[in-house]
């Protein structure tokens, strides 16, 4: 590629195919901590966003787990959360409308306690305007049927791709846990089961105690980790599924700014969510498409596509012999 | 009501006793738009450490200089970073949040406010907005308690708000030895006094709120109590700050309030208190330097 300094040159092309799914850019809200969009709507411009996931959303209205239901722990926040949720028809009636009115693909975060329930959300948003995508989520730490049940077993793990896939001809992201031995085991039953796209990670479990009252800080006493004390870890998974898959990965893990973002993609992972940095700043999504755009232009690569996956871990010995034997003296 | 997301300087910082801070702010944008009882997260400085805002009710707000004014007690590592920071810095600030105090209808009522601990901070501007009001209620009385003399705001600071108080410190160090429900139990129970509240603001730890609710609930006072809860978020989205609602809803057993969007004022009739686990009141501080 010519080099070209001049800075009224084309804004680099940050557009993005997953499968079946085209995103404008990379950057995405992660499930939970966006709510349903309209909470961030004075504080940033949604229309910017490649895609909006949605609060994970259960077939009944789930009341979630008794607080306390987070804590802060260094470079991170813990959730017990419990996917508190309004149910699918508060969803369809109540939120997607005002989703609709925007320019962003939205995509719906499912959750279910059995295989029934995730098959009849996925026939319940089947064919519904507005939505452009379905996540199926298959890894959440504080709940004790359905969630990371599924998501630690690969052969679980595609029944439940499996039924819903069944039921919708929606795009498919199915969203791994980083609590298994093997990441990459449970990414391919994801992918044999018709998963078009993996995203990694959903929250490290975790806890946190009190010595003062001697007590657990959550409620639920385990609950999920985020932020950027995990972002090292979800770098990790993200590597082991690009090279464990053939279909695209979303990399989700502690991502705050963009050289956090690029990391990801670096690494192979074609897009990025972006979770609990939107509680601590409403507006990081577009800083973060605009910094992607800033980082590809600097260093004159024209379309985002062409830095994905570049990672080099090849080994380069620059002063073996031979290149010293070539120093001129 | 239209969240803001707003650079604020820091006019001044001053501590008013041992470990409360008054912090000034320049906020043009959210001074215009704030009610008595909101508040506002606070980013305490840039990067990851301490990750998360930190929630600050209004203690006083100054529309017309376009200025607020938060007060604090230090009280882990959010505040203590805070209080380190001086004149000049920049803070950002999301707000106002929250639905603020309702003021009373009838001015002329008998008020009692209830403040525990740092909980003085948004009645503040409550009971400035109320005494200035066209007819200042010919009552009011404001009981105000700590643990020790060290975590009250100076007596005479407290005299500027123009009305009687009461003081009550847990260790007797300062004013009525005990609770500071227990003194205002007391007071309105005696008949020389003839003080019976028909309005109740409160803001407080839960274990001074659960018996301000008991009592107005009791005696048939409208309450207004400022709550609350671990934040995540403040906007709604991350639903940590969740109290348990006094309402179940259809199919579940027991519902959960939002502190940040369905408070953080609530009545007493309103929280199933015998639902908050012991978790929810933590111990007074995490410091350890």
């Amino acid at each position: 590629m010519e080099s070209n300094p001049d800075p009224t040159v084309a804004a680099p092309n940050l557009s993005v195919q997953l499968g079946p799914l085209h995103l404008k850019n990379p950057v995405m809200t992660a499930s939970g901590t966006f709510g349903y969009g309209e909470e961030y709507a004075s504080l940033t411009d949604l229309g910017r966003l490649g895609a909006l996931v949605v609060k994970g959303i259960s077939l009944e209205p789930r009341a979630g787990n008794p607080p306390p239901r987070i804590v802060e722990t260094p470079a991170g926040m813990i959730n017990a959360i419990g996917l508190e949720n309004v149910g699918v028809e508060v969803f369809l009636r109540a939120k997607l409308p005002y989703l609709r009115g925007l320019e962003v693909p939205v995509i719906a975060n499912i959750f279910g306690n059995t295989i029934e329930e995730y098959a009849g959300l996925a026939e319940r948003l089947d064919g519904v305007p507005g939505l452009s995508a379905l996540e199926i989520n298959v890894s959440c730490p504080n709940v004790k049927k359905g969630g990371m049940v599924f998501g630690t077993d690969p052969a679980m793990t595609a029944k439940v791709v499996e039924a819903v896939r069944r039921k919708t001809s929606l795009p498919l992201i199915t969203k791994l846990t980083p609590n298994v031995t093997s990441i990459a085991e449970i990414a391919r039953a994801a992918e044999g089961a018709g998963s078009d796209i993996l995203s990694c990670i959903n929250t490290v479990a975790a806890m946190a105690v009190d010595v003062f009252s001697k007590r657990p800080r959550l409620a639920n006493i385990f609950g999920g980790l985020s932020g950027p004390a995990v972002r090292p870890i979800a770098l990790r998974c993200v590597f082991e599924v690009t090279r464990a898959v053939q279909c695209p990965v979303i990399g989700i893990g502690g991502i705050t700014s963009a050289a956090d973002a690029l990391e990801f993609m670096l690494i192979g992972a074609r897009a990025v969510q972006v979770g609990t940095a939107n509680f601590v700043d409403p507006s990081v999504t577009g800083e973060i498409i605009e910094g992607i755009g800033l980082f590809l232009k600097s260093e004159k690569i024209t379309a985002l596509s062409d830095f994905i996956g570049t990672l080099d871990t090849s080994c380069l010995f620059p002063f073996a012999e031979d290149a010293c034997n070539s120093i001129e003296i | 009501m239209e969240k803001i997301l707003e650079t604020a300087r820091i006019i001044c910082l001053d501590s008013l006793a041992p470990t409360i801070v008054r912090l000034r702010l320049e906020s043009p944008a959210i001074s215009a738009a704030a009610q008595a009882g909101q508040f506002v997260m606070l980013k305490v400085r840039e990067g990851i450490d301490p990750l998360l805002r930190r929630p600050f009710s209004f203690h006083r707000i100054h529309p017309d200089k376009g200025e607020i004014e938060i007060l604090f007690r230090i009280a882990g590592r959010g505040t203590l970073a805070l209080s380190r920071l001086a004149p000049g810095d920049r803070v950002s600030l999301i707000g106002p949040l929250g639905k603020g105090f309702e003021l009373p209808l009838d001015r002329t009522t008998p008020i009692a406010f209830i403040a525990g601990g740092i909980g003085i901070a948004p009645l503040g501007e409550l009971i400035a907005q109320i005494l200035s009001g066209p007819a200042p209620p010919q009552k009011a009385h404001l009981f105000y308690g700590a643990r020790s003399a060290s975590e009250l705001l100076p007596a005479n600071t407290v005299a500027e708000l123009g009305l009687p108080v009461h003081f009550a410190t847990d260790d007797g160090s300062f004013g009525y030895n005990g609770r500071v429900t227990k003194l205002f139990e007391e007071f309105t129970a005696c008949a020389e006094e003839d003080f019976r509240p028909a309005e109740i603001y409160s803001c407080g730890p839960l274990a001074m709120q659960y018996h301000v609710a008991k009592w107005a609930l009791a005696n048939d006072a409208l309450s207004q109590l400022s709550l609350e809860s671990l934040m995540g978020c403040g906007i709604g989205a991350c639903l940590g700050c969740a109290l348990p609602s006094a309402d179940s809803g259809p199919g579940h057993d027991l519902r959960f309030v939002h502190v940040c969007e369905d408070g953080p004022i609530f009545s007493a009739g309103s929280i199933k208190w015998n639902q908050i686990l012991i978790q929810q009141s933590p111990p007074p501080t995490y410091l350890f330097s």
